[in-house]
């Protein structure tokens, strides 16, 4: 199952003098959930398009699946890979339903059938009424509109799953609900998650592992607990600290913080294990 | 007025129907050329930035010609006719085009282009499904604008022998037919107005998303792609059987319509030939000439003086006695003179009556010494003929306080309204007759003799000899005081010109 799906190798992007990225090398194991964040321009945006090769790096490679993606067609690559950026971005010119079939069908155009079980299928698990699908983006809430963003980006069932901020323009109980549903996505799919967040609250809760940027360097690269109960340097606990205060771990595991209400009375030597 | 118009409308329904097609056959071609090729100069600048800027600017500029000078250029190349205006209409929908299509393509939100990348699209198809559509409403407003504007534009393609309602509004300034023009130019008015009414309701129709919409849509789009498709090919295989077709020119005169008129019935009805009148070509000698020599016409009427000067060049003044030479230089142009009608019209100043009565103005030379503080009026071809206004000022010395460009039409209006005070006139001018001015005396024979007759391609003679015929029976049959009658008839009277001619001929008992 820890078998790498992606791998940074000394990766550096530059535009003229500024370097955004330096030196950069990570891997990430299959079904991880890859949270990233760090401050505006930290580079953790540039991370994310490398890997669907929409931006490419100056120096050093990347490998997808094992293959380097510059002996890839970036198209081909493309498709393979779930894309959701900031806001979703629906096309405002398609319904819910072509929205959803975009992909499947710059895919196999052919197979109509295919594509419309597989609309179905997405829309069940983002949680979205079938009812919808002749909607269009603007007659839908701003939570619609984030999980057709979902639904479009798995609708054709990648192995991995790019996501840009997708949650930024929501209010916070919606974002809320919409984590949950991407963790719950990402337990029945056994996806590959890269999710970029500039909000640390979200990038422990979701992540499997943090990965923590700061001027195109990794601060930190590890699961939340660690990161929680040892950062790596001040960067980190800067970033950490009033989480380390708090308790945000999932449901299941919330009883084991002793500073969270539901925990109240047990107390554990080191506080989170 | 009102009234003259519909009954105008009523009455002549054909001839304005035919003008209609004309229009929406030029309009739409033209329409056409500009949506596909506007489109694809968009979209290519569009995709590749570097482009715009320079092609943007050079189509800007083109837009800055006035739509006359215009014409003026295309005639040495593409001839006068349909073709010339075709081209120059296209020109002028292409800025619109490229410009919607430019803007619509480069302000889709870049996020929705860079989503459509990050899921695996090609450029085109980027392009095609995510960028055309959305810059659909802007395209579809280019496009609206474009019509109309085109349909209106369409009304100047007369003015270089082509159809449509020009036609119509310039044969009516022509022939000081006012609800003539008022005809043409509301039809054009209410046919660009239809256009984008029509367009308006294509707009709204593609906004709307519902599949039952989009398949109503569809059903319209192809009906409306047929219409337009089987205007276009009509235009173009339009059947022009030139072995057996005369095409006559006219300029635009009022004598000359009735001429032109009388060369149609009496070829008609005598020979198995069909002609093709194109009435009032604009700028006269200037541009049918060159479209002689390249055969698009193959016979006008044309006066011997103006020969002389515009078309040979000749710097000496024209008399008759120069007949053969005159005749001779045609015939090596492989053109020749036929059937003079004679009648004669030449220039001749007036000068408004109560001027000549205050100042006792009789003569060109007594018009000399009041010159520098009276208006002087011609259309605009005098200031430019050899024999025109600058050797007029020179011969007598004189210099006029202000001259004016005033179209053949509209010169006795003028005269009557008192922007000018002296004017060129003709010597067959119907409105002579009735204007309120006084005909001066060439005391010293400044101008030139202008006998009437028609110009002919030889070749075309040679093919049809039955017309010599039809030359003779017109030849000498048409005195001055026929003409000023008929030309008075046509502009005071507001008779139709083939009615006038109609009436002339059977006088003559040469129809019956």
């Amino acid at each position: 199952m820890n078998q790498e799906i992606i791998e940074f190798k000394h990766v550096t992007k530059a535009y003229a003098d500024n370097t955004v990225i330096e030196d950069l090398s990570f891997s990430v194991d299959q079904g991880d959930f890859i949270t990233i964040i760090g401050s505006s321009g930290c580079g953790k945006t540039t991370t994310l398009k490398m890997i669907n090769a929409l931006i490419e790096p100056t120096a050093g490679d990347i490998f997808v699946e094992g293959t380097n993606i510059k002996n890839c067609d970036p198209v081909q690559l493309r498709r393979s890979i779930g894309y959701a950026i900031q806001g979703s971005v629906l096309f405002p010119h398609m319904t819910v339903e072509q929205n959803i079939a975009y992909v499947p069908n710059l895919l196999n155009k052919k197979d109509k059938k295919r594509t419309e079980q597989a609309v179905d299928k997405w829309m069940k698990i983002v949680g979205l009424d079938p009812s919808m699908k002749e909607r269009y983006p603007s007659e839908l809430s701003g939570g619609q509109q984030q999980r057709v963003g979902i639904a479009r980006a798995l609708a054709a069932s990648p192995e991995i799953l790019l996501m840009d901020e997708p949650f930024g323009a929501v209010d916070e109980i919606t974002r809320s609900t919409l984590q949950d549903e991407i963790l719950r996505i990402h337990q029945e799919t056994h996806i590959t998650i890269l999710f970029v967040t500039h909000d640390i609250q979200e990038a422990l809760k979701l992540a499997t592992k943090v990965l923590i940027m700061d001027h195109g360097e990794i601060q930190q690269y590890d699961t939340p607990n660690q990161i929680l109960q040892h950062p790596a340097n001040s960067f980190v606990e800067k970033l950490v600290r009033r989480q380390r205060h708090t308790c945000l771990l999932s449901e299941d595991r919330i009883e084991q913080c002793e500073y969270s209400g539901a925990a109240a009375g047990i107390k554990t030597q080191g506080g989170i294990r | 007025m009102i009234d003259a118009v519909f009954d105008l409308l009523i009455t002549k329904w054909d001839f304005f129907l035919d003008l209609l097609i004309e229009h929406l056959e030029i309009s739409f071609l033209a329409i056409g050329i500009a949506i596909i090729f506007g489109d694809l100069v968009g979209i290519l600048i569009s995709e590749y930035q570097k482009s715009a800027k320079w092609t943007l600017g050079v189509i800007n500029f083109i837009y800055t010609i006035p739509s006359i000078s215009m014409l003026g250029f295309l005639i040495p190349f593409s001839g006068v006719g349909n073709a010339t205006a075709v081209i120059a209409l296209t020109i002028y929908a292409l800025l619109p085009m490229v410009r919607s299509v430019h803007t619509g393509l480069t302000n889709v939100d870049p996020a929705i282009i860079e989503a459509a990348k990050g899921m695996g699209s090609t450029r085109k198809q980027i392009l095609l499904k995510i960028k055309l559509p959305l810059a659909m409403p802007v395209i579809m407003s280019g496009i609206r604008n474009m019509v109309t504007m085109t349909i209106a534009l369409t009304g100047i393609a007369s003015f270089i022998g082509a159809g449509g309602m020009g036609v119509a509004i310039y044969r009516g300034i022509t022939t000081n037919n006012s609800a003539m023009t008022l005809a043409g130019s509301l039809l054009t008015a209410a046919l660009a107005l239809l256009a984008d009414f029509l367009l308006g309701i294509v707009e709204k129709r593609m906004q709307k998303h519902s599949k039952k919409a989009k398949r109503q849509n569809k059903i319209a789009g192809i009906t409306i792609l047929l219409v337009i498709v089987s205007l276009i090919v009509g235009l173009i295989f339009m059947p022009d059987p030139a072995d057996k077709t005369i095409k006559i020119a006219t300029k635009p005169m009022t004598e000359q319509y009735i001429l032109g008129e009388m060369l149609e019935i009496l070829i008609e009805q005598d020979t198995d030939l069909d002609v093709k009148l194109t009435q009032g070509v604009g700028g006269g000698t200037s541009n049918i000439e060159p479209a002689m020599e390249k055969d698009e016409f193959d016979l006008y009427p044309e006066y011997t003086g103006t020969a002389w000067n515009m078309v040979l060049k000749k710097t000496d003044i024209y008399t008759e006695k120069q007949f053969d030479q005159l005749q001779a230089a045609y015939k090596k142009k492989g053109m020749q003179w036929i059937g003079m009608y004679g009648f004669e019209n030449t220039y001749g100043l007036v000068v408004r009556k109560e001027i000549a009565d205050q100042y006792g103005i009789k003569t060109y030379s007594d018009l000399k010494q009041y010159a520098s503080d009276l208006t002087f009026g011609a259309e605009y071809d005098f200031y430019e003929r050899e024999d025109g206004y600058d050797a007029l000022c020179d011969t007598y010395g004189m210099t006029f306080g202000k001259t004016m460009d005033l179209d053949i039409g509209l010169k006795y209006q003028a005269l009557a309204e008192k922007q000018i005070d002296v004017m060129v006139v003709f010597t067959t001018d119907g409105q002579l007759a009735d204007a309120d001015a006084v005909v001066l005396r060439d005391d010293k024979d400044f101008f030139p003799s202008y006998l009437c007759g028609n110009v002919i391609r030889s070749e075309v003679l040679e093919k049809h000899p039955e017309l010599k015929a039809e030359f003779k029976k017109l030849t000498g049959k048409i005195k001055n005081e026929d003409m000023v009658k008929m030309n008075y008839e046509v502009e005071v009277k507001e008779k139709e010109p083939r009615d006038i001619a109609r009436k002339f001929l059977q006088t003559k008992g040469l129809i019956e």
